[in-house]
């Protein structure tokens, strides 16, 4: 749980700044590899003195207002615009996680972001891995934020 | 007389943001450019008047650093300045950025006002 405040604030302020969005954190808790249904995550990868990722889990309708309040402009289907944002977020995300586990910026690489959807799939954990999740809610929508983390000898 | 604006960025959604943020940050931008990664800025830069860039670092077939590297060996587009906004801010990548050029770096995610304070001082 240790990086659990740091995901919480940085969801926070990437919501409030860039998407003029207040969302509300949960407990974190530690997700079971469940499988995710409706939905899409942002995913990106870490490397190099720290390895792991950071995922953004949203179910579609969570994605589709995050995306609308993102461009200013109804979405209302999971399309190319959906899944760039949602990757755009994954990439602050990380960006942010990176900034606290490397703060010169040269022992840690962040992977391009990508973005995964379907009617149902699983994202798992790396072995070994540290893994926290945090649930977070805005309006009427969920999503959650997962990070697995294993520090390299 | 407004100025124009190249956004340089692989996401089609950041691109859009910072568009907007510039409107809410009141710059004066007649014109908004945008290219997808550094060759396609270079290409824009090549036929347009650009008066100054904000580009992303990571991005794929030319990054943010290849793409200052590039521009910085052109006598036609060096002195354009360029902004860099990224989610990589390392003490490193922003010290290469600025020894290629750059004039700034702004850590998304930012506000309008952040956006504003530093173009201001450039234009």
């Amino acid at each position: 749980m240790e990086h659990a405040q740091h995901i919480i604030e940085s969801t926070q302020e990437i919501f409030s700044s860039m998407i003029m969005l207040e969302v509300a954190a949960g407990e974190p808790f530690i997700r079971n590899n469940e499988m995710l249904q409706n939905s899409i995550s942002g995913i990106i990868g870490l490397a190099g003195a720290t390895k792991g990722l950071l995922a953004i889990h949203l179910s579609n309708d969570a994605a589709l207002a995050v995306t609308t309040a993102f461009l200013g402009m109804d979405v209302d289907e999971i399309d190319e615009d959906v899944r760039d944002a949602v990757g755009e977020l994954a990439n602050m995300l990380g960006g942010s996680l990176k900034a606290v586990l490397d703060p010169n910026g040269s022992e840690v690489q962040l992977s391009m972001p990508s973005a995964v959807h379907g009617e149902e799939y699983s994202v798992d954990c790396l072995a070994n891995a540290a893994t926290v999740s945090v649930p977070f809610s805005f309006e009427n929508h969920n999503f959650t934020v997962e990070l697995q983390l294993r520090q390299e000898k | 007389m407004g100025k124009t604006v190249l956004i340089v960025d692989d996401s089609n959604t950041m691109r859009k943001i910072v568009s907007r943020a510039l409107r809410q940050a009141g710059i004066d931008f007649d014109t908004i450019l945008e290219a997808g990664d550094g060759q396609e800025a270079l290409d824009v830069l090549s036929s347009n008047q650009v008066d100054v860039v904000l580009s992303d670092i990571n991005m794929p077939n030319m990054t943010g650093l290849e793409f200052l590297k590039a521009k910085s060996e052109d006598d036609a587009i060096k002195d354009i300045p360029v902004v860099m906004i990224s989610t990589e801010t390392g003490a490193d990548i922003i010290e290469e950025a600025k020894s290629y050029g750059a004039k700034g770096a702004i850590k998304k995610p930012f506000t309008p006002d952040l956006i504003n304070e530093t173009l201001g001082a450039l234009l």
